[in-house]
């Protein structure tokens, strides 16, 4: 009987290719249509800022190390409260994949991605951003955290004035 | 000599018409399989350029013509230039010999609708389809690339073999019609079509005008998921376009082959010869299309094992049959 | 011969050698902070416990702390070894604080690499954290004490290795701080070696400061520019700019550490000032234009008026394929006027020692196993600092030290000192070969009495000798000593610190050619009408600068080669920009004719920190990168003598047309280097006498090599150029009491170059009646050319 089968196989599919060919196109017309992305979508890359409103990343490199296609570049640079912050930072987002990698390796929340895919342009130096056109006035996702509060580096509070310190030890105390 | 020059200006009239509206429906063609594959997959297809996507065939042409031409190193570069005009002459040529109207009488004077009614069209078509494979192969070869290659050999043993086929299943058509002019055997579909009186041998022709024509489910020679596009794979811009205009035009000659071969030609009622003709054509062509959006691709070796172990024999038998019928009938 | 079991595989070492060593020769890796090669084992981290199952020792034990013996039987992979591991590292990280992501040691962090080998990834200790405060350690260490895990490798390194004595450990407890007693500048010259011993991020590079990750670095093994004793090192480049150099390793030469001119004096590469266009009288040209200007220039002078007309001078500084290819251009041109070094006493000092060094020659690791080092008219802390500490090494190994020097010659090491005329030198030589003493007076005749009484007993004995001081007469007289105080027993060595990394290859390759006085002579009358120079400047590193001014005024054409700024590449008529020295791979041959090759660590280019001004790099598109027109020495002479201009092609062809450098072609960068047995030519006899003559009541004024600012590359280094002191001079007291001067004080110093304001300070352990002045670049004293003597006026100006 494997004939049989065999003729209807082959028949068969083409009574369903026809079938779906009356049916409606789930296709969404998109620059006429547009939908909702979830909010956790990996699209436009941002940085963001620390509850205080001070700049939250300490250009540590971890986005630019964990990223595959090497579109994140800066240089970090001191300011004068000893704070380690970008000099410059810039995103290549005509090379970005949206991975999303940078996000998760960021151990400051301050590199986070967001829902607006609309990015495209004619214009690829237009795609090249740099920390002015990244940077938002916002906590983004986590609006609690603060690295320096955490960190041990006297920059957000004085030296061991952290939750989590002591104060600073004095190694020439002669009390046990 | 006034008669000669008339009937070179009809000719040049003839082929003019054909060469656009041939040209005309493969480009459409294109946009047609591109819609109803898309339909059949639930998508619109390209509905972009111009009312329901119907510029676009004009969009890809500037597009490839204003690609770069690019030639890889170490290709023979004289074949590799030469190999895309072939592909897409040997199928122009093909319609010469098609009849696609009875003849007209105007100002009175017969004038047949045909390019050039050959007393053995049957065979012409045979010789260029066989001179087809060359575009594949001298492509392929002067690719200097092995996918190309590879593509080419896969493409010459698929239409080497099939073509015995194809051949064999045509022998009762002719045997009906007693002749291998293509006017002919039209003219001897006037009550039945061949596709009622030979069915198996419509069969048989279908599957291996696909395999010829290297249309899905047979388009080994360029299966992308194997070999990245097969004997065309470092060709680009016109180059490209000509072996992909080249492919639908053969769409057309296939549609026209089946029409005039067993769908009766331009014989039909109430409508104009011509509009049958197209029409039938152009529903030869989307059933081509619903195979392509319908069927997977077998593999290589099963679709040779098929032509040599299934077709050929099956085809021979239907020869003797058809021969052994029309004995006893005539006798 | 010890045979031991480790982890089940067999190995035999060396007696006297650690477990922990034994397991290195089997590539197994056993965790440890505190180990360090060059400073021994301690055992205070705990980190490296291994299981003794069987043998003489059993049970838990440091390895680091054991000594292999025959028949152990150890395992790295027992449970209780690894929770053992386990604990320790939670420990380390109770008070670690939570900072990796602003700290510069990640990426070379030991602390990281053992905390995830160890598979501590969660805390459990959910108490609060010590801190510390730091100090400000100076311009090149940077203190975050928090970060400590007290494995006292920095004291080790700093005060038992170093010899430094500012540095150390206080508190107990989990209060353990290192630092200083008092906030400030570390003193010793190889503080940076801190940097490297630090296991975690506590001491890190201050000019290195968040400039670069460390896994975004690009690294190459090096050979360190800046003195002759060409000590392996690891530059850093990133962004087209050189932004770090860390120790490597030669264990023959410098061991594990570098001094601090060797690890800041990097940034010369990223020179603003340095010229990185080819040019031709004035205008900016191509490459491969000024190479045809050069070729056709130098071709039709010759032609014009005789191969003579040209000379070619080399230079210290340039690989030694560069200037063995600039050897083949003069031979091609046919002209005999070649010379590897512009000053003329360091040019006869270079050639006396390649000509005579021999069987004499000597290596760090030598020095650090002799039992008698006695330096003449050499001062390491100024020359090179490495051969310092190579000497503490051979002293805390029971050698002994002595010092004959007009200077005032400190070592981190117990030395005895003799201060005696540079004058002088020579003959103490002499009397010494001779053992007749009777030209001395009584105290010095005492010393030397002791002395000659030492080297009877000394086994491996070195003598030291510097270029500067002693000139190409004083070498001689050094290697006659050492061949007349050696026996069959007791072969003396013999080092000598030159002027630079390549003066030895140089020197080699000069020949008995013209010395540079000579051509300068030659130029002053008119038959030398062209000079050509490979990375040196003639106009500052002559003897006498404003004479050689005045001479190369005459001159009808000058090419330079160069990759600094110097005055030669700004006046010549034909520039091409050259390669540093972390830019091009090549070769140097040190003092003690070792040749070294080494690695290109980045391209050239200008930094991006200059082409983005601080910011961002500019939103354009180029085709080349800019400031990329510089090429190595070697591509460059090669391209013009239209040889093959690949390094390896090069170096077989060396191989082929000079039999004495078979090996140069399978050099390695990572390996030790190559002492080829090739022997240089003696230098022509004339030597000119050093002193100037002038006014008679004058007092006499010796130009001296200071340990910073004298040095040309690291005076354009920044974070070295920072701690250039101000124009000073040395004086004994007693003579500053008799010129009413005394320490601190400003004053006028007149000399024949003009006035200039200094500093006084004085020293007791120097010679009385000299006054010392260091040559320091861009001051009032950049004319000081060390090794020359002049007559001078010294005028208080006003108090301290």
């Amino acid at each position: 009987m494997n004939f049989w089968r065999d003729i209807k196989g082959t028949l068969q599919p083409f009574w369903i290719t026809l079938g779906y060919l009356f049916k409606k196109p789930v296709t969404i017309q998109y620059p006429e249509e547009k939908r909702t992305p979830p909010p956790r979508y990996r699209a436009r890359i941002v940085l963001t800022r620390n509850p205080d409103g001070s700049e939250r990343c300490v250009a540590c490199q971890l986005c630019s190390a964990a990223c595959p296609v090497d579109c994140i570049s800066m240089q970090a640079a001191e300011a004068e409260d000893g704070r380690r912050y970008a000099a410059w930072f810039r995103i290549n987002f005509a090379r970005c994949i949206f991975c999303g990698l940078c996000a998760e390796a960021c151990p400051t929340m301050a590199i986070q991605t967001t829902p607006d895919y609309e990015i495209c342009n004619r214009d690829v130096l237009k795609l090249v951003q740099e920390k002015e056109d990244l940077l938002i006035d916002g906590c983004g996702k986590d609006d609690e955290y603060n690295y320096y509060e955490h960190s041990g580096v006297g920059v957000a509070n004085e030296r061991g004035g952290n939750e989590d310190e002591y104060g600073p030890v004095d190694p020439k105390a002669l009390l046990p | 000599m006034n008669e000669m020059l008339i009937t070179l200006i009809l000719i040049l009239v003839k082929l003019g018409l054909i060469f656009g509206v041939v040209l005309s429906m493969a480009a459409y063609l294109v946009l047609a399989e591109r819609k109803i594959l898309g339909r059949m997959q639930m998508r619109y297809g390209p509905n972009r350029v111009g009312p329901g996507g119907m510029i676009q065939p004009l969009c890809d042409v500037i597009k490839l013509i204003t690609k770069e031409d690019f030639v890889p190193a170490r290709s023979d570069k004289w074949i590799f230039l030469f190999a895309p005009g072939l592909t897409a002459l040997t199928a122009l040529l093909s319609f010469a010999v098609v009849p696609f109207s009875p003849p007209l009488t105007l100002f009175g004077r017969e004038i047949p609708m045909v390019v050039c009614d050959l007393h053995i069209g049957l065979l012409y078509l045979f010789g260029l389809s066989s001179l087809a494979v060359y575009g594949v192969v001298l492509g392929g070869w002067a690719s200097n690339s092995k996918y190309s290659l590879l593509g080419a050999m896969r493409g010459l043993a698929q239409m080497l073999s099939y073509e015995l086929a194809l051949g064999l299943s045509l022998i009762p058509v002719v045997m009906t019609a007693k002749s291998f002019s293509l006017t002919e055997i039209v003219m001897a579909q006037s009550t039945w079509p061949n596709i009622l009186q030979h069915p198996l041998a419509f069969i048989i022709f279908m599957i291996s005008i696909t395999a010829e024509s290297k249309r899905t489910p047979f388009d080994m020679p360029e299966a992308e998921n194997e070999i990245v596009a097969g004997f065309h794979t470092e060709y680009s811009g016109m180059r490209f376009g000509l072996f992909f205009v080249g492919e639908y035009i053969n769409l057309i000659v296939i549609g026209a082959m089946t029409t005039v071969f067993f769908l009766g030609g331009w014989h039909g009622p109430f409508l104009p010869p011509v509009v049958w003709f197209i029409g039938k054509v152009l529903f030869v062509a989307f059933l081509f299309i619903w195979a392509r959006g319908s069927m997977p691709r077998p593999r290589y070796d099963q679709l040779l094992r098929f032509g040599w172990k299934v077709l050929i024999p099956l085809a021979l038998l239907n020869v003797v049959i058809t021969g052994a019928i029309r004995l006893a009938m005539n006798s | 011969m010890p045979k031991l079991t480790i982890d089940n595989l067999e190995v035999t070492v060396p007696e006297g050698t650690n477990v922990l060593e034994a397991a290195r020769e089997l590539d197994i890796v056993i965790p440890h902070f505190c180990y360090h090669e060059a400073l021994g084992a301690v055992g205070s981290c705990r980190l490296c416990a291994m299981m003794f199952v069987d043998g003489p020792v059993t049970g838990l034990q440091m390895a680091c702390m054991v000594e292999a013996q025959d028949g152990m039987v150890v395992s790295s992979t027992d449970p209780d070894a690894i929770e053992l591991r386990e604990h320790v590292i939670e420990w380390a990280m109770t008070n670690h604080p939570h900072d990796c992501p602003v700290c510069d040691e990640g990426g070379e962090c030991q602390l990281q690499e053992m905390t995830v080998a160890g598979g501590h990834g969660v805390r459990r200790y959910n108490g609060k954290k010590c801190t510390f405060t730091n100090q400000d350690l100076g311009p090149f260490v940077q203190q975050e004490m928090n970060r400590c895990i007290t494995c006292y490798r920095c004291v080790r390194t700093y005060r038992d290795y170093c010899g430094g004595t500012d540095y150390g450990v206080f508190g107990s407890r989990n209060r353990i701080q290192y630092g200083r007693f008092q906030e400030g500048t570390l003193e010793s010259p190889f503080s940076g070696n801190i940097i490297d011993a630090c296991p975690t991020g506590v001491l890190t590079s201050k000019p290195f400061r968040f400039k670069t990750r460390l896994w975004d670095l690009q690294e190459a093994p090096s050979i360190c520019p800046h003195c002759s004793l060409g000590c392996a090192t690891i530059p850093g480049g990133r962004y087209r700019e050189v932004q770090r150099v860390k120790a490597g390793i030669n264990r023959e030469t410098h061991g594990f550490f570098i001094c601090d001119r060797g690890r800041f004096g990097y940034d010369h590469v990223n020179h603003q000032e340095r010229p990185r266009q080819a040019r031709v009288d004035g205008q900016p040209v191509a490459v491969a234009a000024a190479l045809t200007a050069a070729r056709e220039r130098v071709a039709g002078m010759a032609r014009e008026h005789g191969p003579n007309s040209i000379a070619f001078l080399g230079s210290s500084r340039a690989s030694f394929e560069g200037s063995v290819l600039l050897r083949d251009w003069a031979a091609a041109t046919g002209s005999q006027q070649l010379v590897y070094e512009a000053h003329q006493g360091r040019d006869h000092a270079a050639r006396t020692l390649a000509a005579r060094l021999g069987e004499h020659g000597r290596s760090l690791e030598d020095l650090r196993q002799s039992d008698l080092i006695v330096l003449f008219g050499a001062d390491p802390l100024a020359e090179g600092p490495m051969l310092a500490l190579a000497i503490r090494q051979a002293v805390r190994n029971g050698g002994k030290v002595i010092v004959i020097d007009p200077r005032p010659v400190e070592l981190p090491c117990a030395a005895s000192h003799l201060p005696l005329a540079m004058e002088r030198l020579t003959d103490v030589l002499t009397a010494l070969a001779q053992k007749d003493l009777h030209a001395f007076d009584n105290h010095e005749h005492a010393f030397l009495e002791n002395l000659s009484e030492q080297f009877d007993s000394a086994q491996r004995p070195v003598l030291i000798g510097g270029a500067d001081l002693l000139g190409g007469k004083g070498v001689d007289a050094l290697c006659s000593t050492a061949a007349q105080l050696s026996s069959a027993e007791c072969a003396v060595g013999v080092m000598t610190m030159l002027a630079g990394p390549n003066s030895y290859g140089g020197a080699l390759l000069a020949g008995d050619g013209p010395d540079f006085d000579t051509i300068l002579d030659a130029i002053q009358e008119g038959t030398i009408r062209a000079l050509v120079c490979l990375e040196s400047d003639p106009f500052r590193e002559a003897m006498d600068p404003s004479r050689a001014q005045a001479a190369l005024g005459h001159l009808e054409l000058l090419v330079s080669f160069d990759a600094t700024p110097g005055l030669a590449a700004q006046r010549a008529d034909i520039f091409l920009p050259t390669r540093a020295n972390a830019e091009m791979a090549g070769s140097y041959m040190n003092n003690e004719g070792r040749l070294q090759a080494f690695q290109a660590v980045i391209d050239p280019g200008l930094p991006i920190s200059e082409t983005g001004a601080g910011n961002h790099p500019p939103r354009e598109f180029f085709q080349t990168t800019p400031g990329s027109a510089p090429e190595a020495d070697w591509w460059l002479l090669a391209e013009l003598l239209e040889r093959d201009t690949t390094l390896a092609a090069l170096r077989k062809t060396i191989e082929q047309s000079d039999e004495c450098f078979v090996g140069l072609s399978a050099i390695d960068a990572e390996s030790t280097g190559l002492r080829f047995s090739a022997q240089g030519s003696l230098p022509p006899a004339a030597e000119q006498d050093l002193l100037q003559t002038g006014v008679t009541d004058a007092l006499k004024l010796l130009a001296i090599t200071g340990p910073v600012g004298s040095h040309w590359l690291a005076h354009l280094s920044s974070p070295l150029a920072a701690t250039q002191p101000k124009p000073y001079v040395v004086l004994h007291p007693e003579q500053a009491e008799k010129l009413g001067l005394s320490a601190g004080d400003r004053a006028r110093l007149t000399t024949h170059f003009g006035h200039c304001h200094v500093v006084i300070r004085t020293d007791e352990k120097m010679v009385n009646g000299l006054i010392l002045a260091p040559q320091l670049w861009d001051t009032a004293l950049e004319g000081m050319v060390p090794g020359s003597m002049l007559d001078c006026q010294l005028e208080k100006e006003g108090k301290a």
